[in-house]
């Protein structure tokens, strides 16, 4: 991490959820509005005592559904504050339509989702499938590797969502991260007010502009060139996270970059992970290197939208061998991350094979005998494989 | 005899042009709701009616700023920018949620029933059509029984009485909670009024007569609104943190069967529907007049005569 | 205007649908196929009244307590309001549709209130128009003659009246006893019609002082309204022996010695308005009066009011009685009388009294008048001037007599009639005049205007409440002299019962249209209701809810 520019900060040890809640702290939030969920309870418990001993100068509003926490978001947000709310699973498909709206009426409201398994049946361990299968309702979404991650990407995810005005989606692993205490450097406030400013909406709502938001357009109205403007603004977002981390980076030396490149330089076999378990692939592959040195390397996807293209072609392009480590699955097409980076190497000339491994799900873990096992079935492989399952008990399943 | 609506005659809050149909009861409605709130007010209003009304983008009618939110979060919605006005300073600008009987009966109801327990600084009004109107007149918790609508026609019509939102209201013991409806528009006014200086969370169930849906001409919407109060089908009171309850005009008690005549969605009535529905309304009558009596320890004090 | 919004460029597009324009642009008037219009119509009452009084439009200007707008309203139609406030049959209150939901409006007390207060202000008719030149002789002062002379001066004519007696009124004066219209009230009024510049010359009978060929040429057109003075005859033996009704009410008009009736037992015959005038007349100055009647009280001419006060008075009828013979015996005079029975209707659709064989009895009595209707004088005109029934004859809808110039009116040419009825027949023939004198044709085609049945007032607006009644003087006091025996409205009465008419057809800016428009359509400009057809979807509620008909659905298609 080099030096440490920070001299006000403190260290802390923190529940990944803990983080997030000092995230929300130093970054102002004024409207929060939450409804409990394993295993993000944490998350709001501690911000509603914040708010209650007037640590945090904000409004808690209780609610009685996800669905209804995300409209309250909504409502604060439209009127130019900065809002905030954390949900896991079930809750963020109850509030999937409201993430279309969020993104729809570009309110940069930010929002913890705390990896979990979709029921049925229930399983509230971490899986990704909670949070890719709102990937497409115009949010930005950031996964997380470590609760110091989690912390900063709170700050960062305001800084951009204010930005291009489109919603962010912090993500962090179940358990894994979000009951788990790390030792996280807790920002100086006011080191935190000079890189986040306060929350400037150009269309907030307030008395004095009377107007009208939402309402219906005709076909032949804007919605298309509205919905063009979405896309221009995720574009938008691109180089506007590369200039937050830097900013960042300058005051508080940490460096969170798109993706985190690990071994890469040489690395003929990639792997690609996200999230908790990358740090499980780091420390194996870093084992093998040292024990074998293999050529491999890995590449953490950090942020998955905006999707950038440009950097994954550049790193994956002249590569012998991609592995996608999915901990979620699209059923009936096979690991999203994995899809997503075979469609961005369509035009690189000389294609890797590429090969895409479904694993983890509902909690399943993850150990390095697993990465190294992946990474020697892959040595095997030499043509593409599109979905192959990852420890999936056959036989002898004894319970 | 001059003008009688002094209190009414002022500048309209929203402009015409308003894509409402012939005789709209929400539309007169809105009107009076507004000119008691005034300009410093912000409308939520979720799928209704009145997101088409308004008017297509780039237009709208209101003269206040109106959020369009969905269909199940008017509550939540206004207690969201309840939150953020206070947040900002705007600690006297009046929150409207305004949704319609499906918004507030069925798919709100959750919303509203966890705003009104926490009793949020909103003020709620429902305009009730007593159907899905805006989709073409299916049934909703807030058809009446025996009615006909789209999707309990004419062979089998609905088969349960209208939920009672204002009990449902009153559970939640919130500070104010009232009945109106068009044909009454200073009481109506009032209500506003009077709601807008208290806090929490206030209600107010305005029955709005939808002349497409209730298949009857455009013209008689006053009317029939009228008829609702004075058959007693509908009758207009108060109810005070739950519990004190003032019935503010005693109807005329017009047998039933003069307003279901007027309108083509109780065309398929018997006589013997119409005699349990009447005995229905009165023993609801009855109960309310108890009420008032053990509030006021009178029913004398209700008006009786021209109610305006 | 508003305008509607255009991007000139995808950049323009806001990032949201922020919806910054107004809907006005959204002419939704374009929806409808009917439309409302908004118009004033006849209230029952209006169309009543002879003279076509805007008894709504008055009466609102009495609820916002400007009897200056009253009273220029009134005048309009009306010449003198405090003598029909007080004498008036008023037909206006026979189909006042409120009886259909409590009680008729007391209109004519209404009247007489403002009449009073003119009469307290003052004569002011606005914008008299400038002098035309042209001049008029009036015969006769009566209702007939002095109407036509005021509307006549409001089109900006010269009038000059020539009246037999020697104070102005006709009948008014004479034949009205002032307990039912006090003498004062009478002065007043016509003093006040004399100040808007009619002259008078009184002691002028025609074809005595006057003749109707010098005025011809002195005048440009000439008006006869000299009433029907002349008792019919009853074709009865001893009739010289009877007294006159009509000779006895001017009699006791003109201050003349009554003394002579005191204590007496006078009959008198007939059962009209004038009877019921001679037999409380006569209760007044000490008589014993009754009535004598062929027919039974069902059938009595005289208004339901006079009967009822009559015989509130304490007189006797006597009906199915029939005078055929007055013998004078030393000073009185003994009437054989004959019973009589009802028989089947005749032209009058009143049942014809039939005599009963053998039912003669005889009866003395001090004095006997004769009562039964009075006639015109048909020989004071020419030939030219009689109709084929050898009476004066004048067009019923102009006035226009067969010589060119010369109208005649009121009770001269249609018989004994009421005082508005002469003066809406001098409202006919004043405007046939001036129009005669602009040399336009007298002949107007009238398109009588829609009236507002019951079925078109929306009874929810308004709450019960009974009639104002005036004040009266109780029968004890009142026979004893002859001091006005109604009075007068006062204010709060008036505005009470102002307050109670529904203002049939006539908009009183009572607002509804405006309050239950659901287009923001009706907009409200200087206190009246204006249609924006711009954005006027049609709907009908504005119409429906109107309480006094006002507004109309009409058909765009």
């Amino acid at each position: 991490m080099g030096d440490l520019k920070t001299k006000k900060g403190i260290k802390k040890v923190l529940y990944g959820n803990h983080a997030v809640s000092y995230g929300v702290k130093v970054s102002r939030a004024q409207v929060i509005s939450a409804y409990p969920i394993t295993p993000q309870t944490q998350v709001v418990e501690l911000l509603s005592e914040m708010v209650g001993k007037g640590e945090l100068d904000a409004t808690f509003v209780n609610v009685e559904s996800e669905h209804s926490a995300m409209a309250v978001c909504i409502g604060a947000s439209i009127t130019g504050v900065r809002t905030f709310t954390a949900t896991s699973a079930q809750g963020l498909l109850l509030m999937h339509e409201l993430l279309h709206w969020a993104a729809g009426d570009r309110l940069p409201i930010v929002m913890a989702v705390i990896n979990r398994a979709v029921a049925a049946p229930w399983s509230i361990w971490s899986d990704q499938n909670d949070s890719l299968s709102q990937r497409d309702t115009g949010w930005m979404k950031i996964y997380c590797e470590s609760n110091q991650e989690v912390l900063d990407s709170v700050i960062l995810a305001y800084k951009v969502s204010e930005k291009v005005f489109l919603p962010s989606m912090l993500v962090l692993d179940a358990f894994i991260l979000s009951h788990t205490a790390e030792p996280v450097e807790v920002p100086a406030q006011e080191e935190v007010d000079e890189f986040l400013p306060p929350l400037e909406l150009p269309h907030a709502l307030t008395p004095e502009k009377p107007y009208a938001i939402g309402a219906v357009v005709m076909p032949d109205g804007p919605y298309m060139e509205l919905r063009y403007k979405i896309q221009k603004a995720m574009e938008k977002a691109i180089p506007e996270i590369e200039k937050a981390c830097n900013e960042f980076y300058e005051l508080f030396g940490r460096k969170w970059e798109f993706v985190e490149e690990f071994m890469m330089d040489d690395a003929d076999v990639v792997l690609i992970t996200s999230g908790a378990v990358s740090s499980t692939v780091k420390y194996t592959v870093n084992e093998i290197r040292k024990r074998e040195g293999k050529k491999i390397g890995v590449l953490r996807m950090r942020i998955l939208r905006p999707f950038h293209f440009e950097k994954i072609r550049k790193i994956l392009s002249g590569r012998k061998k991609v592995i996608v480590l999915d901990r979620n699955i699209s059923f009936g097409l096979g690991g999203i991350f994995f899809n997503e980076i075979r469609s961005s190497l369509y035009s690189v000339s000389e294609k890797p094979i590429l090969l895409g491994y479904i694993w983890g799900l509902g909690g399943r873990d993850i150990t390095p005998k697993d990465v190294e096992g992946v990474i020697k079935d892959a040595e095997k492989r030499e043509k593409d494989e599109d979905i192959i399952f990852w420890g999936l008990k056959k036989e002898n399943i004894n319970l | 005899m001059a003008f009688e609506w002094e209190e009414l005659l002022q500048e309209e809050v929203l402009d015409p042009g308003i894509l409402s149909c012939q005789g709209c009861g929400s539309t007169i409605a809105i009107r009076q709701v507004l000119k008691a709130l005034g300009k410093n007010t912000i409308i939520t209003v979720p799928a209704c009616c009145w997101t088409i009304i308004d008017g297509p983008f780039p237009y709208h009618s209101l003269k206040i700023p109106f959020f369009h939110t969905a269909f199940e979060t008017a509550a939540a919605a206004a207690t969201g920018i309840r939150a953020g006005l206070n947040t900002r300073g705007y600690k006297d600008t009046n929150v409207l949620a305004w949704a319609g009987d499906g918004g507030t009966f069925d798919i709100g109801l959750q919303a509203l029933s966890g705003v009104a327990e926490s009793n949020e600084d909103i003020l709620y009004i429902c305009y009730d059509n007593e159907a899905y109107m805006n989709t073409g007149i299916q049934r909703s918790g807030a058809t009446p029984y025996k009615a006909w609508t789209t999707t309990t026609p004419y062979e089998s019509p609905n088969k349960r009485p209208k939920k009672n939102i204002v009990e449902i209201m009153r559970a939640h013991k919130i500070p104010y909670i009232a009945t109106a409806t068009v044909a009454f528009p200073l009481d109506l006014y009032k209500k506003v009024k009077k709601a807008k200086e208290l806090k929490g969370t206030r209600f107010i169930h305005v029955l709005a007569p939808c002349p497409p849906g209730w298949r009857m001409d455009s013209e008689l919407t006053i009317k029939v609104s009228r008829l609702a109060v004075d058959t007693k089908l509908f009758p207009l009171y108060e109810v005070e943190d739950g519990e004190k309850l003032t019935i503010n005009y005693y109807p005329k008690e017009i047998p039933i069967e003069e307003y279901f005549k007027l309108q083509g969605r109780f065309r398929h009535l018997e006589e013997e529907d119409i005699k349990e529905i009447q005995e229905m309304i009165n023993t609801y009558f009855e109960k309310l007049l108890e009420e008032h009596k053990r509030t006021h320890g009178t029913i004398d004090n209700i008006k009786r005569g021209v109610y305006k | 205007m508003a305008e509607r919004i255009r991007y000139k460029n995808i950049d323009e597009i806001p990032d949201v649908a922020l919806s910054t324009g107004t809907t006005r642009v959204l002419k939704t008037g374009s929806w409808r196929n009917v439309k409302p219009v908004i118009e004033n119509k006849a209230a029952p009452c209006l169309k009543a009244c002879p003279l076509g009084t805007k008894i709504p439009h008055y009466f609102y200007w009495i609820i916002e307590k400007d009897l200056e707008k009253a009273a220029d309203v009134l005048l309009e139609r009306n010449p003198f309001p405090a003598i029909t406030g007080r004498v008036c049959p008023a037909f206006c209150q026979i189909g006042c549709n409120r009886k259909r939901f409590d009680e008729r409006i007391s209109i004519r007390e209404l009247e007489r209130y403002v009449g009073d207060y003119i009469i307290k202000r003052g004569y002011k008719i606005k914008e008299l128009p400038s002098d035309t030149g042209k001049r008029i002789a009036v015969i006769g002062s009566g209702p007939a003659g002095m109407a036509v002379a005021y509307f006549l001066r409001r089109y900006g004519h010269s009038v000059t009246i020539f009246e037999r007696e020697s104070k102005p009124g006709g009948v008014l004066r004479y034949g009205i006893p002032s307990y039912r219209l006090p003498k004062d009230i009478l002065d007043k009024e016509f003093e006040m019609l004399l100040n808007m510049g009619i002259k008078i010359e009184t002691n002028k009978e025609l074809g005595k002082d006057v003749y109707l060929d010098e005025l011809r040429q002195k005048f440009d057109a000439v008006f006869i309204g000299i009433g029907a003075w002349v008792e019919k005859r009853m074709r009865m033996e001893g009739e010289e022996n009877l007294l006159s009704g009509v000779h006895f009410l001017k009699d006791v008009n003109e201050g003349k010695e009554t003394s002579k009736f005191k204590g007496k037992k006078v009959a008198v015959i007939g059962a009209g308005n004038v009877a019921m005038d001679v037999v409380r007349t006569l209760k007044r100055i000490g008589a014993e009066p009754c009535i004598l009647y062929r027919r039974t009280e069902k059938e009595m001419p005289a208004l339901e009011e006079e009967r009822e006060k009559a015989k509130a008075d304490g007189i006797p009828f006597h009906f199915l009685t029939l005078p055929i013979k007055a013998e004078n015996r030393n000073g009185k005079i003994l009437l054989t009388n004959q019973k009589m029975k009802l028989g089947e209707p005749d032209k009058s659709g009143r049942r014809r009294p039939i005599p009963i064989e053998g039912s003669e009895f005889q009866e003395e009595y001090d004095f006997v008048i004769k009562a039964i209707g009075e006639e015109a004088d048909r020989k004071i005109l020419p030939e030219e001037y009689l109709g084929e029934d050898g009476w004066p004859y004048a067009d019923k809808k102009t006035g226009a007599t067969k010589v060119e110039g010369v109208f005649a009116g009121g009770d001269f040419i249609q018989g004994p009639s009421t005082v508005v009825e002469a003066e809406a027949w001098a409202q006919r023939a004043a405007r046939s005049i001036d129009r005669f004198l602009k040399g336009e044709d007298i002949n107007v085609k009238e398109i009588p205007p829609r009236t507002v049945s019951f079925m078109l007032i929306r009874t929810e607006y308004f709450d019960k409440a009974p009639a104002i009644h005036p004040q009266e003087l109780s029968v004890e006091e009142r026979i004893k002299s002859f001091e006005e025996e109604v009075k007068t409205f006062s204010e709060e009465m008036a505005l009470k019962e102002a307050k109670r008419c529904f203002s049939c057809g006539y908009c009183n800016s009572c607002g509804n249209c405006y309050v239950y428009c659901p287009d923001m359509s009706i907009l409200w400009k200087d206190g009246k209701p204006v249609v924006d057809y711009d954005f006027c979807k049609g709907c009908g509620v504005c119409a429906s809810e109107c309480p006094r008909g006002i507004i109309q659905m009409v058909s765009e298609i």
